[in-house]
């Protein structure tokens, strides 16, 4: 096998908006037929956007499942699929959409209705990195110098991600969106979000709930609004800034050379001018406004950063998702087909060092204070109760490979004994080496799979989808949290 | 001033004379490999590298670098304008890449690295496999009809036929019709086989356990070229084979090895019949991956009955 494409997916249910694309991906061979087999997507095709539905609700705060259920029924119909042929892809509920009410059922209900090997996932996190995924930063960042940042504004929150040489290395969410302040068309104050309430008051800004509001006061916010964003985003003031941002925050502030925005707000900032109320009411929330004024602060120039176009703006989330959340793992591996796909594996991760690995007494009790954690952090299970991903190990010796299979599964076994399914991740080409030695010791308690050359994280969660050709397993990693990291 | 610096080039020059002719003692220029790259030292030039682009030059020629380890490679641009960007080019190959330049000369440093490189390379061809390494998986030894090294080069085809004691203990020790047969050689890198063969032939072992495939005796092949699998074939009969090999070392590595399969090996075979893996070493192909890996093709090769162009990966 040479080449094949699979279908993938991508669902963002967000807080004013739905969409969804069906994509699919090339892969190719990537090392010669003469030595060992590696397996890369090579290329990704988007065959069919969905129009941006409004995300159907249920009074205020609960998304209506049916109506998301039978968008997706007539989006398949008209893309012309089925369920089965999808291989990959992710589903994202996001924005505040994500802390509504039925927001884990809608996730199982999605999954279910969207083909065999979907994620299903909710978090700001792994948002951030797939809009900067789609809206073409990270690729921008292989081709240039120092860091960027893209930040995609939805209708409640903006999500931003930091990527370097190709790597998504930070992400941070706002309270910063089209909807947080609605507006009747002739500029009354329907509802300001109690979430940038704080921020206000620090401000020292006020908004009539009830009343009207002149368009220069309403200018007036959404400029400080925006503002405070860039603040924070290129590190210039972070206290008052800080107020915006929703869970962890920046470990250190990280200087930025260049800034995307994508997003519903994104593509605002190239709509018309927005000089009065009217013009600024015209979605019925500032979100125009707002998109106006982060267009006049990126001419301006104030910020020392390298304003560029997104690829993609209100779809560069649904995109990131569709198109580049799969990744495929090393081609020798170690499986059981009949185990895959599995789903929302968490990560357990073995860093060893070079000591460590020279000295099995060290390597044991390595070992044995990671399973303790795996025990203290996941339930027990007869399942897989945790992934672990095995760094550090620079050159593997058939020696040390003993090792290390005889530790990792000895104890694996002691204690873990219910668990049917062993999951090892490694990060060098060596899976199918350690599967092997790993499955001669076990005998089928636990059944083994170990694959290879993905990067996860402490923290991740990931599906392993159902091998293609054999040995080519689509893999996603879902980061739900950068800052919280060791 | 000038004095002093002429006084320092000078030390340097016959330090470096030395050196190189140390160096070139070592590594007996090969005849027949044309693939090796031949050098002419110029020490003449060289001090001024050293005194102007390099002034505290590495100790590179005294490092005898331990025989699996391969020597890291370093830029010497002395102030990258984009350090991470070179690194990363860097660790992207394991060509010479970054090396810098004096004039239009490359610097000393440079040169000498190469020099020792293709010592090694040298080396490897004439070196001999350690007998520790071969006792250690109990493979007794046959020859082939090479004779000596200089005629091992010459007449590949001497390389390809064991000797008639070789044909007699193959018969006499080796177990017939095996299903596995394995088989080890020198070929043109001793280095390889002591190297790799302690990582690559446990993992493959333990790879044939995994499918439940049987192998014969095991053996080593002194003097070995890779159609010598065709002679062990008509001896022997085995339903697959797997020479591991010594690959003919290059100036980026001098310990790979290549694993050829073959299905039914027998007298006559066209090269396109063979399988081969090839870059099995530290920096290459894992060696313990690629002995799993081996076990794989070699069960599809009993599945298809088939081997080279043939199988179906
Ligand atoms: C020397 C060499 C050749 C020489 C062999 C001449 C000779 N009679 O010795 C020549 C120029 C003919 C050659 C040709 C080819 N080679 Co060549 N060759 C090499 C090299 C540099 C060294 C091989 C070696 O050390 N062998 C060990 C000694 C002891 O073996 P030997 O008995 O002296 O010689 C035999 C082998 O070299 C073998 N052989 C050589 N190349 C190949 C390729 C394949 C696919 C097979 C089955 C056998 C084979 O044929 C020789 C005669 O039996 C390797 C590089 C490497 N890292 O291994 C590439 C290499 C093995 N060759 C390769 C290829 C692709 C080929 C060709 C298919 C190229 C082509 N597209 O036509 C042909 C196929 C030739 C064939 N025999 O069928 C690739 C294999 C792919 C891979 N990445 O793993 C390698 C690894 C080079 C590379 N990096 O791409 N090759």
């Amino acid at each position: 096998m040479d080449e094949q494409w699979i279908q993938s997916v991508g669902i963002d249910v967000g807080t004013s908006t739905t969409k969804m694309i069906v994509s699919r991906l090339r892969l190719g061979r990537m090392s010669s037929t003469f030595s060992l087999p590696r397996y890369q997507i090579v290329e990704r095709q988007l065959l069919y956007a969905s129009e941006v539905h409004s995300t159907p609700l249920i009074g205020f705060d609960e998304i209506d499942a049916d109506g998301i259920g039978a968008i997706l029924a007539a989006e398949y119909d008209k893309a012309q699929i089925s369920l089965s042929q999808i291989k990959s892809g992710a589903v994202i509920i996001t924005g505040e959409t994500a802390s509504k009410k039925n927001a884990q059922h809608i996730v199982h209900l999605l999954a279910e209705r969207s083909g065999d090997f979907v994620v299903a996932t909710a978090g700001a996190d792994l948002e951030g990195v797939l809009a900067g995924k789609g809206a073409g930063a990270e690729k921008r960042s292989q081709a240039m110098q120092g860091v960027i940042v893209n930040v995609d504004i939805g209708g409640g929150t903006a999500n931003a991600a930091y990527f370097q040489r190709g790597r998504a290395i930070a992400t941070v969410t706002f309270h910063v969106g089209g909807r947080l302040i609605r507006l009747s068309p002739q500029g009354v104050v329907q509802y300001v979000s109690p979430n940038i309430q704080q921020w206000l008051t620090a401000k020292g800004l006020r908004i009539p709930v009830g009343q009207e509001i002149g368009f220069a006061q309403l200018t007036e916010v959404a400029e400080q609004l925006g503002r405070s964003m860039l603040d924070y985003l290129t590190g210039k003031e972070r206290q008052v800034s800080g107020l915006l941002v929703v869970g962890p925050h920046l470990r250190d502030a990280i200087p930025v050379d260049e800034l995307t925005v994508s997003g519903g707000v994104g593509l605002l900032m190239s709509g018309p001018p927005v000089r009065n109320i009217a013009d600024a009411s015209r979605y019925g929330d500032f979100g125009p406004l707002l998109g106006y004024v982060l267009q006049q602060e990126r001419e301006k120039g104030t910020y020392p950063v390298q304003w560029l176009d997104p690829d993609q703006t209100v779809r560069a989330t649904v995109i990131g998702a569709g198109m580049q959340s799969t990744e495929i793992s090393g081609s020798t591996v170690h499986i059981k087909p009949e185990l895959l796909p599995i789903k929302n594996i968490p990560i357990l991760k073995l860093e060893l060092t070079e000591e460590q690995l020279a000295d099995a007494t060290r390597l044991r009790q390595e070992v044995a204070s990671i399973y303790q954690l795996g025990e203290r952090l996941f339930e027990k299970t007869t399942g897989i109760p945790f992934a672990l991903a095995i760094s550090g190990i620079g050159y593997c010796s058939y020696a040390l490979l003993q090792t290390l299979s005889q530790e990792l599964s000895e104890q694996y076994r002691a204690t873990f004994p219910e668990s049917q399914t062993m999951v090892v991740i490694c990060e060098t080409d060596m899976a199918k080496a350690l599967g092997q030695a790993l499955a001669l010791r076990c005998k089928g308690a636990p059944e083994i799979i170990c694959i290879d050359q993905v990067r996860v994280e402490y923290g991740d969660y990931i599906d392993l989808g159902e091998p293609i050709s054999g040995t080519i397993i689509p893999v996603v990693v879902k980061t739900l949290a950068f800052d919280e990291r060791p | 001033m000038e004095q002093q610096l002429d006084f320092l080039v000078d030390k340097v020059v016959a330090e470096l004379q030395k050196k190189l002719g140390e160096v070139s003692e070592q590594a007996p220029s090969p005849k027949t490999e044309t693939g090796l790259i031949q050098l002419r030292s110029e020490p003449k030039a060289e001090p001024v590298a050293n005194a102007t682009a390099a002034p505290t030059p590495a100790p590179v020629v005294n490092e005898q670098p331990a025989p699996s380890k391969e020597p890291e490679r370093t830029t010497h641009v002395p102030n990258p304008k984009y350090k991470e960007g070179l690194d990363e080019l860097l660790s992207s190959t394991p060509a010479r890449i970054g090396v810098w330049r004096t004039g239009v000369r490359p610097l000393t440093k440079t040169m000498l690295e190469l020099r020792r490189d293709h010592a090694a390379a040298v080396d490897a061809v004439y070196g001999e496999v350690s007998q520790a390494v071969l006792d250690q998986f109990s493979l007794f030894t046959v020859e082939t009809q090479y004779d000596n090294t200089e005629n091992y080069l010459k007449r590949p085809d001497m390389g390809r036929i064991l000797t008639e004691e070789g044909v007699r203990m193959l018969q006499e020790r080796c177990q017939k019709k095996p299903q596995v047969q394995i088989v080890v050689s020198d070929g043109l890198s001793a280095a390889a086989v002591d190297a790799n063969l302690k990582d690559v032939l446990p993992s493959l072992m333990d790879s044939l356990k995994s499918y439940g495939l049987t192998c014969g005796t095991p053996f080593f092949i002194k003097g070995g070229r890779v159609a010598s699998m065709d002679h062990v074939g008509e001896i022997l009969e085995p339903e697959v084979l797997v020479l591991l090999i010594g690959e003919r070392p290059g100036l980026v590595t001098a310990h790979s090895m290549s694993a050829y399969m073959c299905y039914r090996p027998r007298k006559g075979m066209v090269e396109s019949e063979r399988t081969v893996i090839s870059n099995i070493h530290r920096q290459g192909t894992s060696p313990v991956e690629a002995g799993a890996h081996i076990g794989t093709i070699l069960s599809k090769m009993l599945e298809q009955k088939a081997s080279g162009v043939k199988l179906v990966l």
